[in-house]
């Protein structure tokens, strides 16, 4: 489902210092995966997921979703592909704080044009399995560090994303939440078949994922 | 986009109110201000046009530049006969002006003495209502003077006393003779009431050979709007020896004064206006830049920069919509009220005195056309506020602006 060829990606610091974050990278990740890239700090696991959710540019190299070629695309292009395929988890959860639980899980819903029945209904639906539905009408502040992250998870899969792109999900959370939140996603991929692709060096993101792809200095070292 | 940004404005609260405060309060002093200026400068202007000035004024050529004997009218009543055919003329009277020596017992000055009609001037000027002492002309008041209070008080004299003039008639001829102080009148324009005396021009006709002459001939119209186009009609009728003027020429130096006044009065609003502009940007920007994560956020899940240019001008529209909404009637009532009730300003008509301002009462002039450039202006402003907080967000990456701290 996706395809990385040859990824290349610098970054320039000043003028003389560059950073080759990501070297060459050849990755394929096919769809239903529960797949995780791991590695030390600063490795390039967050500028490879950037590639991947059409966040970042690279220098070179072909990024393939689906059919698709991603790397060619303006701005705009990329904007309205992350909205209509892919799906963010973030590490500090980054919620629209003036809306409700609700309107944050549906957000992505209501700017695809989803009819707010249909809104609703699936809003509901991820909630429960997220255990979240009795905090639809909080607003996000209110709500603890598991409960808002489970809330960033609840927004990224209620549009039925092609894939949902975690950077370090469990970074701010202590270990209870941190495995109650690994188990409910694993059980979204089950369920929903939705494919997941984290960036991590958690234990137990380590613990509870699939496939890992060891990353090191920019370059792919195991998979 | 529209719910989000009504969201917005209920949780930044503090920007908002500070937002809508300014707007609101510059809308209301920008209506009334120019209200106050507009309706100051159309009431010196009446003033001035009801003491002495007609609304529209008949001249021999080369009288305005040159003056004196040789650019007299020499037949009113030939020009009075076109003026009775031209429509918006309510009334008009001609008037014999002349330079000359006034003298009493002690003292003696230079004046302007005037023949006028004494019941046809009633309804153009103000020399009548303006009496202070004594009585007004009438048609058969013989050697009777009528003098403006500071003339009076230069030549130290007072009611029953004599005066004498000397002059030069309308052939050039030498002419003297004695008046008597029959009354005072003040303005309040001291040039006017310092300078000027009249007699019925029945009798000073006689002493100046003046006869079915005048200076020039005064008009006051039905509506002083129409100016324009009845000077226009005159000017038709009229035989090309005389030349018809309207106030916008006879007061020049009044209206580029007032001009001037605007131009001031523009450039204080104008200095206002950048200063709540940069307050309302930099309140706008504030609470932009410490959203940056929230909107990278927005962009990295989905808005285009578009979208959030979009919200952002939904946000200052709402705050600012509501604000003019509000401050608009506000100030169209303030300007509507005192423009039927003027309210009394107490030594205004001192300081303006010298543009024949007679009153302290300043009405505020309700115009809906400047109410509505006003509110456009004011909402400009806002919406040019918020295009540097937007262009700054929008310049963040989302991957950038979704990590800012
Ligand atoms: N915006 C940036 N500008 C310059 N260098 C960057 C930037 N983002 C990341 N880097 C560098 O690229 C490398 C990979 O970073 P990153 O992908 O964030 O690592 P990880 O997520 O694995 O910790 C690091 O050396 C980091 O310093
Ligand atoms: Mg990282």
């Amino acid at each position: 489902m996706i395809q990385l060829t040859d990824v290349q990606k610098y970054f320039y610091r000043g003028e003389s210092r560059e950073v080759h974050a990501l070297k060459n990278i050849n990755l394929t990740i096919e769809k239903g995966e529960f797949s995780l890239l791991n590695g030390p700090s600063g490795c390039g696991k967050t500028t490879l997921l950037n590639a991947i959710g059409a966040l970042d540019s690279v220098d070179s190299g072909k990024i393939y979703l689906d059919e698709k070629e991603i790397t060619t695309l303006s701005e705009d292009e990329r904007t309205l592909l992350r909205l209509n395929e892919m799906g963010f988890v973030f590490q500090s959860y980054n919620l629209v704080p003036v809306l409700s639980v609700e309107e944050n899980i549906g957000f992505i819903m209501k700017l695809r044009g989803f009819d707010d029945d249909v809104i609703k209904n699936r809003v509901h639906e991820v909630a429960e399995l997220l255990e979240i539905e009795n905090k639809l009408q909080s607003l996000p502040n209110t709500l603890s560090g598991g409960q808002q992250q489970r809330v960033a998870v609840a927004r990224a899969v209620a549009s039925k994303p092609k894939i949902i792109l975690a950077d370090e999900p469990t970074a701010n959370l202590d270990s209870k939440n941190s495995i109650a939140l690994m188990n409910m996603m694993r059980r979204l991929n089950e369920e929903e078949g939705v494919t997941i692709l984290f960036a991590s060096h958690d234990e137990y993101v380590i613990e509870s994922v699939r496939r890992i792809i060891k990353l090191n200095d920019g370059g792919i070292v195991e998979d | 986009m529209f719910s989000l940004a009504l969201k917005n404005i209920l949780f930044y609260r503090g920007r908002s109110i500070t937002t809508f405060v300014l707007t609101f309060f510059s809308a209301l002093m920008f209506i009334v201000y120019v209200a106050l200026m507009d309706g100051s400068h159309g009431s010196m202007l009446k003033n001035a046009l009801k003491v002495y000035t007609g609304a529209i004024e008949i001249y021999k050529k080369g009288y305005r530049e040159e003056g004196g004997n040789d650019y007299l009218i020499e037949d009113v009543a030939s020009v009075e006969k076109v003026l009775s055919k031209v429509e918006g003329i309510s009334d008009y009277t001609s008037r014999y002006e002349t330079y000359g020596l006034l003298s009493s017992k002690d003292r003696s000055t230079a004046a302007m003495v005037a023949g006028i009609e004494p019941q046809k001037e009633r309804k153009l000027s103000e020399l009548y209502s303006t009496l202070v002492s004594g009585e007004y002309l009438s048609e058969n008041s013989g050697n009777c003077l009528y003098a403006g209070v500071d003339l009076v008080k230069k030549l130290q004299v007072k009611l029953g006393d004599e005066v004498s003039f000397v002059g030069s008639a309308s052939d050039n001829s030498f002419a003297a003779d004695l008046f008597k102080l029959c009354g005072t009148f003040r303005t309040g324009a001291f040039e006017f009431d310092s300078t000027a005396a009249f007699l019925s021009r029945s009798y000073f006709d006689e002493l100046m050979y003046a006869k079915n002459k005048a200076s020039y001939i005064t008009i006051r119209l039905d509506d002083l709007n129409k100016v324009d186009a009845v000077n226009e009609e005159i000017i038709k009728h009229l035989d090309s020896q005389y030349e018809s003027v309207t106030w916008k020429v006879l007061m020049k130096s009044m209206v580029q004064a007032m001009q001037v006044d605007s131009i001031f009065g523009y450039i204080s609003i104008v200095l206002f206006f950048v200063v709540i502009f940069f307050v309302i940007m930099i309140f706008g920007f504030i609470n932009v830049s410490s959203r940056v994560r929230e909107f990278g956020t927005l962009r990295s899940i989905g808005l285009t920069r578009g979208k959030i240019r979009l919200l952002l001008f939904n946000e200052i529209f709402i705050l600012s919509t509501t604000a003019i909404l509000l401050a608009t009637p506000i100030g169209a009532y303030i300007a509507y009220y005192f423009s039927l009730h003027p309210f009394v300003m107490e030594g205004i008509s001192e300081t303006y005195k010298d543009y024949g301002v007679v009153s302290d009462e300043i009405p505020l002039a309700f115009n809906l056309f400047t109410i509505s450039w006003n509110v456009a202006v004011i909402y400009l402003l806002n919406f040019l506020s918020i295009i540097y907080p937007i262009r700054y967000i929008n310049a963040f990456k989302p991957v950038e602006a979704s990590h800012h701290v």
